[in-house]
């Protein structure tokens, strides 16, 4: 194929076309194999400290080893195994599945991508720090602040900026995805019909909107406290003593309440794409319609929407007061009857199909078999009087991986059902089925007898001395369990050779739109373009597509092209900023072009390495060390120049001429991947906002304004910095105005408005900020700064997070300055209006900080 | 809506900001704190709302916009409500 039909792309068989790539089918591959990846990295872990427990005791990895391999496994397996590999099939499938020819912001799906690879790599290479994360996947604090951390300390803190990196992707993707599957629908296809794989996908990206951005505020409030030396998680002040006196009360309940908030949405996050998974397996191997499926759809956004209010059952064992606990038993209980139903209308669907025992079906069963078993023992553990038992011990490590790795067996059946799809080639049927016999002996000899060992606590290589039956068979049930997958590398490796060819569709009753094209399908899916207008998908030609845009100018007026792109400055946590740059920045852009451009970009990998180079450098800032200084630096501009680059860089992906948008049919990409972006932002803030509420209840909420502030904190700055930013507020929206009105000058004019009053809030801080450190008074006779208390580290830390969002707007509004200036948004006024939906956002988020922070 | 209409929005947010700092320097937060908390967070939502359906035009987007807003807003202050609810 010639470059031009490849979209600028190189061929695959070349090396740089996966470094260029920005296709969906394309990163989907990508994702597939680095979660594979991931997925031996950690298994290798798990395989080791099986061995060790062979024998209660520490005598091969050591008691340290041990604990840093049991703590990346877990983090491995939860984050950079299970979840991108289910989103390596979200990629490939979803867009083939509604009929879109890629996401709507493919360089932002690729920007994904490289973030998520290089915060795997960076996760590696803590290992080389010394010692890497070794408290728990759950990342208790205060246990996980460098206070109580041996050593150094340095590769747990590379792992804390790892998943923020990690989040990052989490979020560009989630807006991506949400974007898409409300913007770019074939023409007929409703939300409720759209394969049940690709609805999964859907919910799963609302839970990661929500869930992934109360995990953002846990990390950076963690990393905070091991970069900057605010003390959230302190229980004392002085840094000399460990008593648990009352000057932080709050300290060890915060992360919990924070990270169970995402950890609960979490299990769902990581099962309901397997659930797609096997419901679109049931139904292609029993020819079957899914019995029930409106019921078994309502269920699914049931369980979506209960995942955010159960997470307190991790907390029965601390502090909380009884009536929440009975209120969250309550709510696990509740949220345990939708997934009954969902599990009946899968075994209906077998009991009235006519069964194929092919190999995603084995394991789409398997994986029934296993949730069920998994399922039913977690409903033990929601239950207060057991849990005060079960709670820390194997019980909890047996279901969670009952639950967890049926989530797993559901996607690796996903991985035979579309192999062909994906490369064109049939596996080996034989081979597939004895993986199949191997993998499901193996997971329940190992995780099995973790039950019947119940009494063993997790996280500890010591038992009584008569489990050690148990354990040593479920050592052997790991190599097995191990061993099955050499099967499924060498079938699906060996396929790809001599594997038999296959056509569009290989499964006789799969209906799903991504086996009506070719296997693979063409860079740009479609013979034409879809639709589900009579009922049954079709492929309109572009005389008819033209017909039917004129017939009713409303649909195609959304027609037009658009770039994306983003920029972001350095320090701090700023990556995870990206997201709001690189879709404040696109639409900074001018909007219009032609439809054939370029679609390879080198950007989203250079951004990535730079913010890989600056977290590897701010893990080691604390030491003062030249080294890491210099790298943290270098990351940081490699980070903002590629940002820049990737901003000037012309991209067109164009909304597509005809499709089914409800309920944001009115609202165009740009403006909705906006609003999507900013919900998860309304989410970072609030849980900023949370926590300071929540560690000021704890302490005493009125006694904190007495006891910790200064009386030099006074309110007069903040109701300046209100003014500035109110004021500027309205300036953005008199651009907006002055650029409907086609008038430059206005337009500069109040963007340059804009930009000094946002300086001038800045520098207000700074003079504020800098009084504040020096303050020598009775009370706070070395100033008042970021780890003075509690109080001044949520002053410090949200209201900086807030001023980092500034810094950001301000960036793009120097952009856009400069644009206008030459010419640029006169007569077309949407560009404006983005900047102005973050910048407001912004202002809002201010007023509420004002109070709670200078007058409360 | 014209510039007018942005202007009275801007008077009033400026006029609320300047009532929160009043209520401080009257000394009604030293004398009656949660009266006090009361008006004042009333205000704040009162101009995050008008901010929000003004300037970030959420008034003339589909509702759907609104609801994705509350979607976010709802959980974080479940989070909020909650947690501190179960230290109580
Ligand atoms: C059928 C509904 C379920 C119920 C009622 C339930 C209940 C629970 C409870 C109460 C705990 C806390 C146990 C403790 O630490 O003492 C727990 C732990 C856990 N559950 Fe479930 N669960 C269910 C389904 C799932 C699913 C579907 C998944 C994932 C796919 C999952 C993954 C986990 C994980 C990872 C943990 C352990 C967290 C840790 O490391 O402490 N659960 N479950
Ligand atoms: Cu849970």
């Amino acid at each position: 194929m010639s470059q031009e039909h490849e979209h600028g792309l190189p061929p695959k068989s070349s090396v740089s076309r996966w470094f260029l790539t920005t296709n969906h089918k394309d990163i989907g591959v990508l994702y597939l194999i680095t979660a594979l990846f991931f997925l031996v990295f950690g298994g290798v872990l798990a395989l080791l400290f099986r061995l060790e427990l062979i024998s209660p005791g520490a005598d091969l990895l050591g008691s340290m080893g041990y604990n840093q391999a049991v703590s990346t496994h877990g983090l491995l397996m939860v984050f950079w195994f299970i979840s991108p590999f289910a989103f390596g099939f979200a990629n490939y499938l979803v867009p083939l599945q509604i009929g879109a020819d890629d996401l709507a912001f493919p360089r932002l799906n690729a920007l994904s991508y490289w973030l998520y690879l290089f915060s795997g790599i960076l996760m590696g290479v803590s290992f080389f720090q010394g010692t890497t994360f070794a408290g728990g996947w759950t990342m208790y604090a205060p246990l996980n602040t460098p206070a109580y951390i041996p050593g150094e300390g340095l590769g747990a803190t590379s792992v804390v900026l790892a998943l923020i990196m990690f989040t990052a992707a989490v979020t560009l993707g989630s807006v991506n995805f949400l974007t898409t599957m409300y913007r770019m629908r074939a023409e007929g296809l409703r939300m409720r019909d759209i394969p049940i794989f690709s609805l999964s996908i859907n919910l799963t990206v609302w839970m990661m909107l929500f869930a992934f951005a109360a995990l953002l505020a846990a990390l950076m409030i963690l990393a905070s406290d091991h970069i900057l030396g605010t003390t959230y998680f302190q229980y004392s002040i002085d840094g000399t003593t460990m008593a648990t006196d009352a000057d932080n009360p709050g300290a060890s309940l915060l992360w919990a309440h924070l990270f169970w908030f995402f950890g609960h949405p979490e299990v769902y996050i990581v099962f309901f794409p397997a659930l797609g998974v096997m419901a679109e397996c049931f139904q292609t191997f029993t020819g079957r319609r899914l019995v029930g499926r409106k019921w078994f759809i309502i269920s699914m956004v049931l369980v979506a929407l209960q995942s955010f209010v159960v997470w307190m059952h991790h907390m029965f064992l601390t502090g909380i007061n009884l009536p929440i606990k009975t209120i969250f038993m309550a709510t696990t209980i509740g949220i345990s009857l939708p997934f009954d139903l969902m599990v009946f209308s899968l075994i209906y669907t077998m009991a009235k199909g006519r069964v194929r025992f092919t190999t995603p079906f084995l394991f789409s069963l398997g994986a029934l078999i296993l949730f069920i078993i998994g399922g039913i023992t977690g409903v033990f553990l929601g239950a207060i009087v057991l849990d005060y038992q079960f709670r820390g011990t194997y019980w909890v490590v047996a279901h969670f991986h009952y639950v967890m790795v049926a989530g797993a067996t559901a996607l690796f059946g996903g991985l035979y059902y579309w192999y062909p799809k994906i490369t064109g080639k049939m596996y080996n049927e034989t081979l597939g089925k004895i993986q199949f016999g191997v993998y499901f002996l193996g997971f329940n000899l190992l995780y099995f007898p973790m039950f019947i060992a119940w009494e063993t606590p997790r996280r500890v290589f010591v038992y009584p001395d008569g489990l050690q039956i148990w354990h040593s068979m479920a050592t052997v049930g790991g190599f097995i369990l191990g061993a099955s997958f050499l099967l499924m590398f060498y079938n699906l490796f060996v396929s790809l050779w001599r594997g038999e060819d296959v056509g569009p569709n290989p499964w006789e009753y799969a209906t799903s739109a991504e086996w009506a094209v070719s296997s693979p399908p063409s860079l740009e899916n479609f013979p034409g373009v879809p639709s589900y207008a009579t009922g049954k998908l079709e492929f309109l030609d572009d005389e008819t597509v033209a017909e039917r845009t004129e017939r009713t100018p409303g649909a195609a007026a959304h027609g037009h092209a658009a770039t994306d792109g983003g920029t972001a400055t350095d320090g701090g946590a700023v990556t995870a900023r990206t997201a709001v740059t690189a879709t404040a920045m696109e639409t900074a852009h001018e909007v219009g072009g032609e439809d054939h451009a370029s679609h390879a970009s080198f950007w989203p990998f250079l951004v990535s390495l730079g913010g890989f180079i600056a977290f590897l450098g701010l893990s080691g800032v604390r030491t003062g060390s030249v080294f890491y200084l210099s790298i943290a630096a270098v990351g940081s501009l490699t980070m903002f120049g590629s940002l820049v680059g990737m901003t000037r860089e012309p991209f067109h992906a164009p909304e597509m001429a005809i499709a089914e948008r409800w309920p944001f049919s009115e609202v165009e990409k740009m403006k909705l991947g906006m609003w999507t972006f900013l919900a998860s932002d309304i989410v970072l803030f609030g849980a900023f906002i949370g926590s300071y509420a929540f560690v000021r209840v704890a302490y005493g909420w009125t006694a904190w304004h007495h006891d910790l502030i200064p009386a030099e904190h006074v309110t007069m700055p903040g109701l300046i910095n209100t003014y500035l930013l109110l004021t500027s507020s309205f300036l953005v929206v008199l651009a907006m105005v002055a650029a409907e009105r086609e008038s430059k000058r206005g337009t500069v004019a109040a963007l340059v408005g804009t930009f000094a009053l946002g300086v001038g809030f800045l520098i207000n801080k700074g003079i504020e900020w800098n009084h504040l450190f020096h303050i020598s008074t009775e009370t706070f006779p070395n100033g008042w700064n970021l780890s003075t208390n509690i109080a001044s580290s949520t002053f410090y830390l949200t209201t900086g997070l807030h001023g980092a969002h500034v810094i950001i707007g301000l960036i793009i509004c120097a952009y856009m300055t400069v644009r206008a200036w030459n010419g640029a948004y006169q007569g077309d006024d949407r560009a404006i209006e983005y900047f102005g939906l973050y910048w407001h956002f912004v202002d809002i988020v201010w007023l509420f900080l004002f109070p709670l922070f200078y007058i409360l | 809506m014209d510039w007018k209409g942005y202007t009275v929005i801007y008077v009033v947010l400026f006029v609320f900001a300047t009532a929160q700092a009043v209520v401080e320097f009257a000394g009604l937060v030293d004398s009656a704190y949660w009266a006090a908390f009361g008006l004042i967070m009333v205000l704040s939502v009162i101009k995050a709302v008008g901010v929000a359906a003004y300037y970030q035009h959420l008034r003339w987007e589909p509702r759907a916009v609104t609801y994705l807003v509350l979607g976010g807003t709802v959980a974080a202050l479940a989070l909020t409500g909650a947690a501190a609810y179960s230290i109580l």
